[in-house]
């Protein structure tokens, strides 16, 4: 296993964060199924700074899904406060929450979800098109990502024809296309093998580290728990465990 | 929202992705089109070959002609081989004509009803006594040769005037010089001194075409023929006495045709109170007839073309439904990433239009095509009017939009969660 592949060392410090950017209190998530109300979510806060690497981890029935929804603002609480910066998001309408996903959060998800009737560039450039960036400063900037994520040659070829790692690497680069607030990945290593799954954690590792990219990870895979500064492990609707201790305390 | 042309590529874009798809899709405006525009072409040539026919006949005319009586000969003779039937316009009836105030000229025709042969096949041919003012008055032109002089009606001659069938079919193919050429009908011998041409097809009622006509100046007639003709119909001989086949009246003033017809039917009426053994035929009336029964064959034509584009519609509408339950996941993505409803429904929307419009499209190629192949094997000519193929589109298009809509709006209703849990 070369270098590059491998997870790096644990000795590296958790990194305590710039300014908060997340704040969550108290979120709280039941679901009505006929007369059976299901507590989902039973009072939840934390707090992300900026710069931070996030995990966020459970088993399944943990709520993590729950979770992931509420912070990329697919899903409200029932109730509970979420701050996005200094964003009030419970009372935003429809359209402002669209808004919001499109500028500050940038979706990565477990099956990649690239669109494959486009290359790869399309598909990079589509949450630009949707934060409407004139045609030429997209292809600039997709041209740049893809760049970043090393697949600067493959520009013009279509997800059809790419391995499953340079698929995540290609969503990778499509999420940051807006300069988002933090980057909100669900599994994103789920679907591929080890080895690849390590590469993609050394992308986002790296953009963490270089770039200071806000990064908040969903998954249930314990290897990973070396690279985060934070971790927020979810068991019933509840925060079980925090590392490191005491990150929310200060 | 996102920016309107990147929203039209986008749509085109998943168009381009199914082509086989979205042709199939669109086959029912496709083939509505279609068939609206052939029909429509075919009946626009249909309407200018009639109408160029009516107009033939001049709208400034008035045409009163004989006709033969259902029960005419009956009463007249009891003899077997040999009837008599005496029928039609007179020359009281010209003088009485001529004294209607409207009426600036009659022009006499009368068909001789001998028969022509060629060798010993007999042509569809006709020698006809016309008046001098048969040329202009039928609109034709001399292509050889000369008109009638007056002279010709001074001093009756054995000559005449062919129509340009008769000149094809009588003389042999490349004959370059027919003028002073004998024609020989039933004993006599006509000596031809022009060839007429009547290039707008004008057909009168019992004479036919000035094309295939052999014309003889009407003093010629008179002296020849006088008003009688015999004719050999297989049980016996036959006698028409008959004066006249064809008035055509000139009008001095168009806005008051209405009324002179009134008066001249109702004269002929008088006179001929026995057996309506005459017909009038007004030009500019069987216009106006024309356009009315036009307008009813559009106001069909349209209906069956909006229950077509309605069935097609409905079709594109069922597609796209499935269409959005298929890419719920994308619309799922797309939300996520950043999209607006409203930026979902114009997808959709844009691309139904977009589905339809191209239907629209090859609808139009195909009518036109449709007709041509009609025109090339079955002679019918077929007319396409631009508002018709615009029409098409634009209508093609509001199909688009109607039907569009609710799968469209489907579209953006798609909980982003709920769809992107869908694998």
């Amino acid at each position: 296993m070369t270098m590059s592949n491998s997870i790096p060392p644990f000795e590296i410090t958790p990194y305590a964060g710039g300014e908060v950017v997340l704040r969550l209190s108290d979120i709280r998530k039941t679901y009505n199924s006929g007369e059976l109300a299901v507590n989902v979510l039973k009072g939840i806060s934390f707090e992300i700074r900026r710069g931070q690497f996030v995990g966020i981890v459970g088993t399944s029935g943990s709520g993590k899904s729950t979770m992931l929804n509420i912070l990329g603002m697919l899903d409200v609480p029932t109730s509970g406060s979420y701050l996005l910066e200094d964003i009030n998001v419970e009372t935003l309408t429809d359209q402002e929450q669209a808004t919001i996903r499109n500028r500050k959060i940038g979706f990565i998800f477990q099956s990649f979800n690239l669109f494959p009737y486009l290359t790869i560039e399309q598909n990079i450039e589509v949450p630009m098109i949707y934060n409407r960036v004139s045609r030429r400063v997209r292809r600039a900037r997709a041209l740049e990502l893809a760049k970043q994520v090393g697949l600067g040659h493959r520009l013009g070829h279509r997800p059809t024809q790419l391995s499953g790692g340079e698929c995540q690497r290609v969503a990778v680069a499509r999420s940051l296309g807006n300069h988002p607030t933090f980057l909100l990945a669900d599994e994103p290593t789920g679907n591929l093998d080890e080895k690849t799954g390590n590469e993609i954690m050394n992308l986002f590792h790296r953009l963490n580290r270089e770039q200071n990219v806000t990064i908040v990870m969903v998954t249930h895979n314990p290897l990973f728990e070396p690279h985060y500064d934070q971790v927020i492990r979810l068991r019933d609707g509840l925060v079980v465990q925090e590392f490191p201790q005491g990150a929310f305390a200060s | 929202m996102m920016l309107f042309s990147d929203i039209v590529q986008l749509s085109l874009q998943n168009l381009r992705l199914h082509k086989v798809r979205s042709v199939l899709t669109s086959l029912g405006v496709i083939f509505g089109v279609g068939s609206v525009i052939a029909m429509l072409a075919i009946s626009e040539g249909a309407k200018r070959k009639a109408l160029e026919q009516i107009e033939a006949m001049g709208i400034d005319k008035i045409i009163v002609y004989s006709k033969k009586p259902p029960s005419a000969g009956a009463g007249v003779s009891s003899s077997r081989t040999s009837r008599i039937d005496a029928y039609g316009l007179s020359a009281v009836d010209r003088r009485k004509i001529l004294e209607l105030d409207n009426i600036e000229r009659i022009t006499r025709v009368r068909d001789a009803r001998k028969k022509i042969l060629k060798g010993l096949d007999r042509m569809d041919l006709k020698l006809v006594g016309v008046d001098r003012d048969f040329l202009e008055d039928s609109a034709s032109g001399m292509v050889a040769g000369r008109w009638f002089s007056g002279l010709d009606f001074h001093s009756p001659q054995n000559i005449c005037v062919i129509g340009s069938n008769v000149k094809r079919k009588l003389f042999p193919l490349g004959a370059r010089d027919v003028i002073g050429a004998p024609i020989r009908v039933e004993g006599q011998v006509f000596r031809v001194i022009g060839v007429l041409h009547n290039d707008i097809g004008a057909t009168y009622p019992e004479v036919g075409n000035p094309n295939d006509m052999i014309l003889i100046p009407f003093p010629t007639s008179e002296i020849l023929y006088g008003n009688y003709a015999y004719t050999d119909d297989g049980t016996g001989i036959r006698v028409t006495l008959i004066d006249y086949d064809v008035f055509l009246l000139k009008i001095r003033n168009l806005e008051y045709i209405d009324n002179t017809a009134r008066r001249l039917i109702n004269y002929l009426g008088k006179s001929h109170s026995k057996v309506k053994d005459w017909e009038v035929i007004v030009p500019l009336d069987l216009l106006k007839q024309r356009e009315a029964t036009q307008n009813i064959f559009t106001i069909v034509m349209s209906s069956i073309a909006g229950i077509s584009l309605i069935v097609g519609g409905i079709g594109i509408m069922n597609i796209m439904l499935a269409s959005v339950f298929e890419r719920r996941k994308e619309i799922g993505t797309r939300r996520a990433l950043g999209a607006q409803k409203v930026d979902i429904l114009l997808q959709f929307l844009i691309e139904t239009v977009s589905l339809t419009s191209l239907g629209g499209l090859l609808g139009v190629i195909l009518g036109i095509g449709i007709s041509q192949i009609i025109t090339y094997y079955a002679g019918m000519p077929t007319v396409y009017s631009l508002w018709s193929i615009v029409a098409s589109m634009l209508i093609s298009s509001l199909v688009g939009v109607i039907f569009g809509t609710y799968p469209a709006w489907q579209a953006a209703q798609q909980n982003p969660i709920t769809v992107l849990r869908a694998e």
